[in-house]
């Protein structure tokens, strides 16, 4: 059983150790808010939080997070700079299918958790390596500035 | 002074330095030299045996330790080809002369050696010489295999013929002339293969001579490491001090503290032999990676904490061109750490595809093993070994299959995994490389 603390809520999971954490939250948590792309690690569309710092589930161990504070995009808004970001994409109407927004907003509110007022430059060393197929990097850029404003 | 007298001191110089040119080559092909005097025959030594399989297999039958030696001395990686029969042959070495392919050892009587006696078998393994008199190719290591004893020797040969046999022709090699005169090899052989068995010092503890016998006779590891001569022989007068073979740099492995593995603990040793891997050393790729998975992750604790005593050893060598790499991590934020001047692809693509696994700082966010701090391969100037793992990936052998590197040689073009490798020496190693897309490209070839 390995000991995960998710969303703030700890828990156990009977999984081996080395069995990736999104596979643990999509088929065992069911908290399919968090994508499969690529399953290694070159989409982003899996990005979670472990103690903050934005990781792919895809390609990490669960072994790797017991006792480490994770967070997904069902958690994310309870998070100052993921409330932010969450209501700068409904506000700027960023998502065309969608597919990849968990990811573009799990990297977008580790980046303003860090870096609260993030130059083009920031944005794009956070975000590159989150792809998006339908092409919103226009306003995803946008959001993030604007989300950077809000209170 | 008369001309002929003249003439005479000329030839005598030029025969003197032709002379000591020749004893020099000669002396580069003994591996244990560095040990000393004192060596005696396998026979006279009183210590525990240093041969063999481990006590912990001694009690196995023949074909049991005949698998354990087929390991150690690493068969199968060069004679099966990619995605081939095992022992089947068929892999090819791209040398700068041609491509030579190895030959099928399963016991198959048409192609393979099935029809091979005892003393054809150990002709071939230690003399270089095939069932038909012809004399194989130095890239088949037998002047490393020379140092094997009788009985080790046909044990490798009883578990070969204890597998099952597979028919596969050998393929022509395409070597060009002059090296397609196999008789030439002949006379190198008699410059260059001891052909002589193993001979422990009795001055060394036990442990060091099973590590010499292991890594002289068994793992051929200065076959990667040791640079050549001019005559191809091993240059064991730098021995184990690095060279690049098969398109990627086997390091300089002496007990050198800054250019070789001196700093390394013996732990840290045994579990990067053993697994492929040491905490803030980096991950075994490559035919590295390969010679851990096939060989060195069988071997017991026993034999690796030897061949460790062994490594220990050899003496220091200074390669003022490979840099001691570099312990302090990068800077976290992405804009800091890299001087101007660099091509602004390499940042774009390590952004977009690299920092995700490995961080800004190089110290790796999914897994420790994805450091590149203090990784030799990130601290070439040459970056041969950081542009052949973004081409072939890498996959460490931590009980998982499910998180690696993956190959990246089809996604990029040359130009970018050029400037790719040359952004991450600069963040992360002790001096930026500037490796070219020719480069790249001729790197591809090799592997």
């Amino acid at each position: 059983m390995a000991k995960l603390t998710i969303n703030g809520q700890a828990l156990e999971v009977d999984a081996p150790p080395d069995m990736p954490l999104l596979w643990v939250l999509r088929d065992l948590l069911k908290l399919t808010g968090t994508k499969f792309g690529c399953g290694i690690a070159q989409c982003g569309a899996c990005t979670v939080h472990v103690d903050g710092t934005p990781l792919r589930s895809c390609m990490l161990p669960i072994s790797a997070v017991e006792g480490r504070a994770v967070t997904t995009i069902e958690g994310v808004g309870a998070t100052p700079a993921g409330r932010k970001v969450q209501q700068a994409w409904l506000d700027l109407e960023v998502i065309q299918c969608g597919y990849c927004q968990s990811g573009q907003i799990m990297s977008a509110a580790a980046l303003l958790a860090g870096t609260p007022n993030p130059q083009d430059a920031d944005i794009n060393a956070a975000m590159a390596g989150n792809i998006c197929r339908c092409g919103t990097y226009v306003r995803i850029r946008e959001a993030i500035k604007y989300a950077a404003k809000a209170v | 002074m008369r001309p002929g007298r003249i003439l005479l001191i000329v030839v005598a110089v030029v025969v003197i330095a032709g002379l000591g040119v020749l004893a020099w080559l000669i002396t580069a092909s003994r591996p244990m030299a560095f040990a000393g005097g004192g060596a005696v025959a396998l026979a006279d030594y009183k210590g525990p045996p240093p041969t063999g399989v481990p006590a912990d297999f001694a009690s196995t039958d023949r074909i049991a330790r005949g698998q354990y030696l087929t390991r150690a001395a690493d068969c199968l990686a060069c004679h099966t080809a990619k995605g081939g029969a095992p022992f089947a042959g068929g892999l090819a070495f791209k040398l700068p002369f041609g491509v030579i392919y190895s030959p099928n050892i399963t016991a198959d009587k048409d192609t393979g050696i099935g029809g091979w006696t005892d003393a054809q078998f150990l002709a071939a393994l230690r003399g270089g010489v095939d069932d038909t008199g012809q004399f194989l190719y130095p890239a088949m290591p037998y002047t490393a295999f020379t140092y094997m004893t009788d009985a080790d020797g046909l044990a490798i040969k009883a578990y070969l013929f204890s597998l099952k046999p597979v028919h596969r022709d050998n393929k022509d090699n395409s070597f060009s002339f002059p090296y397609n005169q196999r008789w030439l090899i002949g006379i190198w052989n008699r410059l260059f293969n001891a052909n002589q068995r193993f001979q422990p010092h009795p001055d060394r503890s036990p442990q060091w001579n099973r590590g010499a016998y292991l890594s002289e006779a068994m793992a051929h590891c200065g076959d990667c490491h040791t640079p050549r001569t001019l005559a191809q022989n091993l240059d064991n007068h730098r021995k184990d001090a690095g060279a690049v073979t098969a398109g990627w740099l086997a390091y300089n492995i002496t007990s050198h503290r800054l250019y070789g593995v001196g700093a390394w603990s013996d732990a840290e040793l045994a579990q990067y032999l053993s697994t492929g891997y040491a905490p803030g050393r980096g991950v075994a790729a490559g035919p590295m990676g390969e010679a851990v998975d096939l060989s060195l992750s069988y071997l017991t604790p026993s034999d690796i904490a030897a061949l460790v005593a062994y490594v220990r050893s050899i003496p220091p060598v200074a390669t003022p061109g490979q840099p001691a790499p570099v312990l302090t991590p990068a800077p976290a934020a992405p804009g800091q750490g890299v001087a101007e001047g660099y091509d602004p692809k390499g940042k774009r693509i390590f952004e977009g595809a690299c920092a995700s696994c490995h961080s800004w700082t190089g110290q790796g966010s999914l897994t420790p093993w994805a450091a590149l701090t203090g990784d030799r391969a990130v601290n070439d100037p040459t970056a041969t070994n950081v542009a052949q793992v973004v081409i072939a990936g890498a996959k460490p052998r931590m009980g998982t299959a499910l998180t690696y590197m993956p190959a990246f040689g089809a996604a990029y073009t040359d130009d970018e995994v050029a400037a790719v490798a040359n952004y991450v020496t600069a963040r992360f190693g002790a001096k930026p490389s500037n490796i070219t897309p020719k480069q790249v490209a001729a790197l591809r070839k090799q592997s």
